[in-house]
């Protein structure tokens, strides 16, 4: 388990971490979220040991010492790999670096590309590469030596769908495989997807930390799906409705003022008779997203 | 250490696998072998426009004549042969040797002077001849033409030994600083641009996740040292095999008997202690070309980063300039006591046999020290210079180093 408790850090006078803290059990992947400058990078950077903190971070009981090196996958947020290597080159040295043999490597290397649709073979040169395929290998390059701490920056950014769904099906395997996973994203259905807990982080403060449910949870079931042959103006004047909005013809979003006005709703719409659609859910990561973003900017 | 030992394999094979580098080891090679080789074919293409033909109604004069004399044409024989070949430019000229009134005479005709040696050895040939003739014309007695060819004696007296020492060490001096100097410039740019290109790359910290930044920096440097040694293997090797060809050839094996012993005591000067400085001087700029590297603002600024490192060598290499014909100077000592100065100063020393073991000790120990402290510093500081990418100046680098060993 990956534990992280307390941790501060100022750039000069800037508070990049305030006192953050959460864990990453074995076999299970966190989501960071947060804007632009929220402390994503700065959290795995204090995790790496690259800079200097207040708090304590500690890997299965101990701090991460260059003894975890090899237990430890990590892609930074802006890929670089040496563009004069060959695929094969450039997954072997950095395998190597994990201690893991040239041999092992070299034996997995076709299987991988082939996992990741690579377009080229071992002996491509990565300069010759596309952006995707470089992408491609560095993720492979990440993953290759079966890290049991995984530390992905972004790791979607610039990922069609196809190739999003591919490494999504590759994080699941290593949390299968027990590794902890840690992941940063701006993409909320990414995270929805795959996080089993999430954090969010407005400048350095966690703002929200739990399971997907109990963070959707928190902010109460405050919205209503409905299928109905009623107007929008109706559906407006029904108790406890803030507001109406049109998702296709028929099919509506209403925002509720308390979630406890939704059994009144229902037996309003209903009349005791078939309704096509009645959903009462609270906000989705997204809006919720949206929404601790505005109060920063309240 | 076995990661220090990857990132050393991986920087060693980058870098001889690179083609400057194989340009850079066989440069010297190649511009030896084509200046041989445009001599040679130079020589051969001139050598028979370049002879002179001798001829002579006298048979036993032009054999004589031919006979002390190398270079020469032997097959013509007549003037209209000679003149024939001359206008073609198959002839430098040709000698007419001829006697008349018991006078000894030579007629050169050419399309250009004759040559300097050929002239004395013409002019040596008659005089012997002329000498001869006069004598036997005379009809001295023996003690008469003995008395006669009684001549001045100029004889000079040197020191050959001392003489031939002094030569050895002037020439040992000029072959290491130089050769200190350009592996120096050499490597401080190859360290410092291997080590700049990485500077803020993210693939540095990949790295840092999988191995140690002192472990890393280690292996670096260790892989472009083992570079370097490669290449002076290469021409040592080279040097060698140039050197049995030498003592093989039929033409350099004279010069090479003839400077026998310089040869000797220019090797006993440089395959000593001297190469040991050499390496270490070495390794100190290639550690400092390897910060320099570090603290670059951005990758895109490699190429500056050798500047202040390719600096400091030329000053010490310029330095040993006005004390190589001074090696007593106070200021020779300090210097050969001060690390990144005393790979070029202590060897002057050494050579001069003017440094005792214990100065030589104290001198290495100081210059091993040095290296220990400043690998240690920047080992320290690698992760951290290679990772930011701010661009603060060298000073603040430096300063923001000390006050923040984290």
């Amino acid at each position: 388990m990956l534990s992280i408790q307390h941790i501060s850090k100022h750039f000069g006078t800037v508070h990049a971490l305030n006192d953050v803290s959460f864990d990453v059990p074995d076999g299970q992947i966190l989501g960071l979220i947060g804007q632009n400058g929220a402390g994503k990078s700065t959290t795995f950077h204090s995790i790496l040991n690259f800079i200097t903190y207040d708090g304590t971070i500690t890997w299965q009981g101990h701090p991460l010492s260059a003894n975890d090196f090899d237990t430890i996958g990590y892609l930074p947020e802006e890929r670089s790999l040496m563009p004069k290597l060959t695929i094969e080159q450039q997954v072997v040295y950095l395998a190597r670096l994990k201690g893991q043999s040239a041999k092992e490597t070299r034996a997995h290397i076709d299987e991988w590309l082939q996992r990741f649709a690579v377009k080229g073979t071992r002996k491509s040169r990565i300069k010759d590469l596309s952006k995707g395929n470089q992408q491609k290998v560095q993720l492979i390059c990440t993953l290759i030596h079966h890290p049991k701490l995984l530390i992905l920056d972004e790791p979607f950014s610039g990922l069609d769908p196809v190739n999003a769904d591919l490494l999504k099906q590759a994080v699941l395997t290593a949390r299968d495989e027990g590794a902890a996973i840690i992941f940063s994203s701006h993409d909320m259905e990414h995270v929805t997807a795959l996080c089993d807990q999430l954090v969010m982080l407005r400048k350095g403060d966690v703002v929200l930390h739990g399971t997907l449910t109990e963070v959707r949870n928190q902010f109460g079931k405050t919205e209503l799906y409905v299928t109905t042959d009623w107007t929008p103006d109706r559906l407006q004047a029904l108790p406890g409705v803030a507001a109406v909005t049109v998702r296709q013809p028929r099919q509506y979003l209403l925002q509720l003022n308390d979630p406890a006005a939704g059994p009144a709703i229902f037996e309003a719409l209903t009349e005791g008779h078939y309704i096509e659609e009645f959903s009462q859910q609270p906000p989705t990561l997204d809006e919720i997203f949206r929404l601790k973003v505005g109060e920063d900017h309240a | 250490m076995h990661k220090t030992w990857i990132v050393t394999f991986e920087t060693y094979l980058r870098q001889i696998k690179s083609w400057s580098f194989l340009f850079m080891i066989l440069g010297p090679f190649l511009m030896i072998g084509l200046t041989i080789g445009i001599s040679y074919i130079s020589a051969n293409s001139a050598s028979s426009s370049r002879e002179v033909a001798v001829i002579s109604e006298s048979q036993p004069l032009r054999q004589a004549f031919i006979k002390q004399n190398d270079g020469l044409n032997t097959k013509i024989t007549t003037v209209k042969a000679a003149k024939a070949a001359l206008k073609k430019d198959h002839l430098a000229g040709y000698l007419v040797l001829s006697t008349v009134n018991q006078q000894f005479k030579a007629d050169y005709h050419g399309s250009d002077s004759m040559g300097s040696s050929l002239r004395a050895q013409t002019q040596n040939f008659l005089a012997t001849n002329q000498q001869a003739a006069n004598y036997q014309q005379a009809n001295l007695s023996a003690k008469q033409r003995q008395a006669l060819a009684r001549t001045p004696a100029l004889t000079q007296h040197i020191a050959k030994k001392a003489g031939a020492a002094n030569i050895a060490k002037k020439v040992s001096f000029w072959l290491l600083v130089t050769m200190i100097y350009i592996i120096l410039i050499t490597y401080s740019s190859i360290a410092a641009q291997e080590i700049a290109s990485e500077k803020g790359t993210k693939i540095m910290e990949i790295i840092f996740s999988s191995t140690t930044a002192t472990s890393y920096f280690i292996g670096k440097i260790t892989g472009i040292l083992l570079v370097i040694l490669t290449q002076i293997v290469v021409y040592l090797l080279g040097g060698w095999a140039g050197y049995q060809f030498a003592i093989n050839s039929t033409k350099l094996k004279p010069l090479i008997t003839e400077y026998h012993s310089l040869i000797n005591a220019v090797i006993h000067n440089l395959v000593n202690v001297n190469l040991v400085y050499l390496l270490l001087g070495v390794v100190i700029y290639t550690v400092l070309a390897a910060y320099s590297g570090a603290i670059v603002a951005k990758a895109e600024d490699a190429s500056k980063a050798a500047q202040p490192v390719v600096m400091l060598g030329m000053l010490g290499f310029f330095l040993t300039f006005p004390f190589q014909s001074n090696l007593d100077a106070v200021f020779v000592k300090i210097m050969s006591y001060v690390p990144f100065f005393s790979s070029y100063f202590m060897p002057m020393r050494i050579i001069n046999g003017t440094a005792s073991g214990l100065e030589q000790g104290l001198s290495l120990a100081i210059l091993l020290a040095a290296i220990g402290l400043f690998a240690w510093y920047i080992g320290s500081q690698y992760q951290r210079l290679m990772l930011q990418t701010d661009s603060k100046s060298i000073w603040q680098q430096w300063l923001h180093g000390w006050r923040h060993q984290d």
